[in-house]
């Protein structure tokens, strides 16, 4: 993590083991989702077989909306209270002290998988379920994105919002996945 | 570690205990609760202490309390329909606070919210249930079964056995 946030995005370093005993951890990626900021579904691929329930399509949108209201609840329910939450000191020191908006959701954990999950500026969430032992998805995630940008974006025929069909992101994002599976 | 809150929901959704060990906020017109002093801000019996931020203190709560059952709820369900029926939801964070959850058999809920840097509370929660709630609460002949808001959970020694345990982790 000493490296520059662009090298360490470059060269990618693929080794993720065990400081103590240098054995290797099976890296597993059981699927992606991504949720537009609406709370809409606009893509879904599972990497993995056996990592999570098969659900039908229409189960993952009752998912992706539910955990979109979820976020915005637990955004919400912070107990500490915000620096901005006293109005009268915020005002007086101007916008420079602005505090961090209160994040939602980041992790949950479950007996049988972890999910990640990151919220973009624009409020497009990534949502990427992993195996419990998998401590750095953070890197995953911003691969993830890093590729979202790339062949999603800059993809002159996709819509803002809408379902994300691009066969250069598919293909890129499912060779990385499978890279990272089979370590 | 820090503990900020703690509540239990039983199997009818209600909230029948809550506990908070926040200190009030210092530049606030509501306050949320005496620093040393607590009380269960859920029941409606209660007799409000000061009239008007008591019960706007207490609605706040109630709210909240709401609020995170609905959270819990929704996300234990996501979990078990992406995990399978045997899957458990532990806990999720977020970048100011962890929330911690513990379900017994009987559709108990047990949640807890602390700092970032906690690590799994489930055991804690486990504890709270098997030593506290088991002793003092279901073990007690005047306890009724249905913990109607709050009744029977507000007893002296629970309440005193649940700040101990609590401060001894912080």
């Amino acid at each position: 993590m000493s490296l520059p946030p662009c090298v360490s995005l470059i060269t990618h370093p693929p080794i993720h083991y065990c400081r103590h005993t240098n054995i290797t951890f099976p890296r597993t990626v059981f699927a992606l989702i991504i949720i537009n900021k609406a709370g809409g579904l606009i893509y879904n691929r599972t990497f993995h077989e056996g990592g999570l329930n098969k659900i039908s399509t229409n189960d993952y949108l009752v998912l992706a909306g539910t955990f979109h209201g979820v976020h915005a609840i637990t955004a919400r329910l912070s107990p500490i209270p915000t620096p901005g939450a006293n109005r009268n000191s915020a005002s007086s020191a101007g916008t420079m002290t602005r505090p961090e908006p209160p994040s939602g959701l980041e992790v949950l954990e479950s007996e049988n998988f972890r999910l990640q999950c990151f919220t973009t500026l624009t409020g497009i969430k990534f949502l990427l379920f992993t195996d419990t032992t998998q401590t750095n998805v953070d890197l995953t995630m911003r691969r993830v994105y890093e590729m979202y940008t790339d062949y999603v974006m800059k993809n002159p025929f996709y819509q803002l919002e809408m379902p994300v069909r691009c066969d250069m992101f598919d293909r890129k994002l499912l060779s990385y996945i499978r890279e990272i599976n089979n370590r | 570690m820090v503990v900020y809150s703690f509540y239990i929901f039983d199997r009818h959704t209600e909230c029948i205990y809550s506990k908070s060990w926040l200190p009030p906020p210092a530049a606030s017109s509501t306050d949320i609760l005496p620093p040393t002093h607590s009380h269960p801000q859920q029941p409606p019996q209660q007799p409000p202490q000061q009239p008007t931020s008591s019960i706007l203190t207490q609605k706040q709560s109630s709210d909240n309390a709401k609020l995170i059952f609905g959270t819990v709820f929704s996300l234990r369900n996501m979990v078990r329909k992406l995990g399978g029926s045997d899957d458990a939801f532990i806990s999720y964070r977020t970048a100011q606070y962890k929330l911690h959850y513990y379900e017994t058999a009987s559709n108990l809920r047990f949640v807890m919210l602390t700092d970032v840097a906690t690590l799994s509370m489930r055991n804690v929660l486990h504890q709270i249930y098997i030593n506290l709630w088991v002793e003092y609460v279901v073990k007690n002949p005047l306890s009724p079964v249905e913990h109607k808001g709050g009744e029977g959970v507000r007893n002296e020694l629970f309440e005193l056995g649940l700040d101990q345990f609590v401060r001894g982790l912080m």
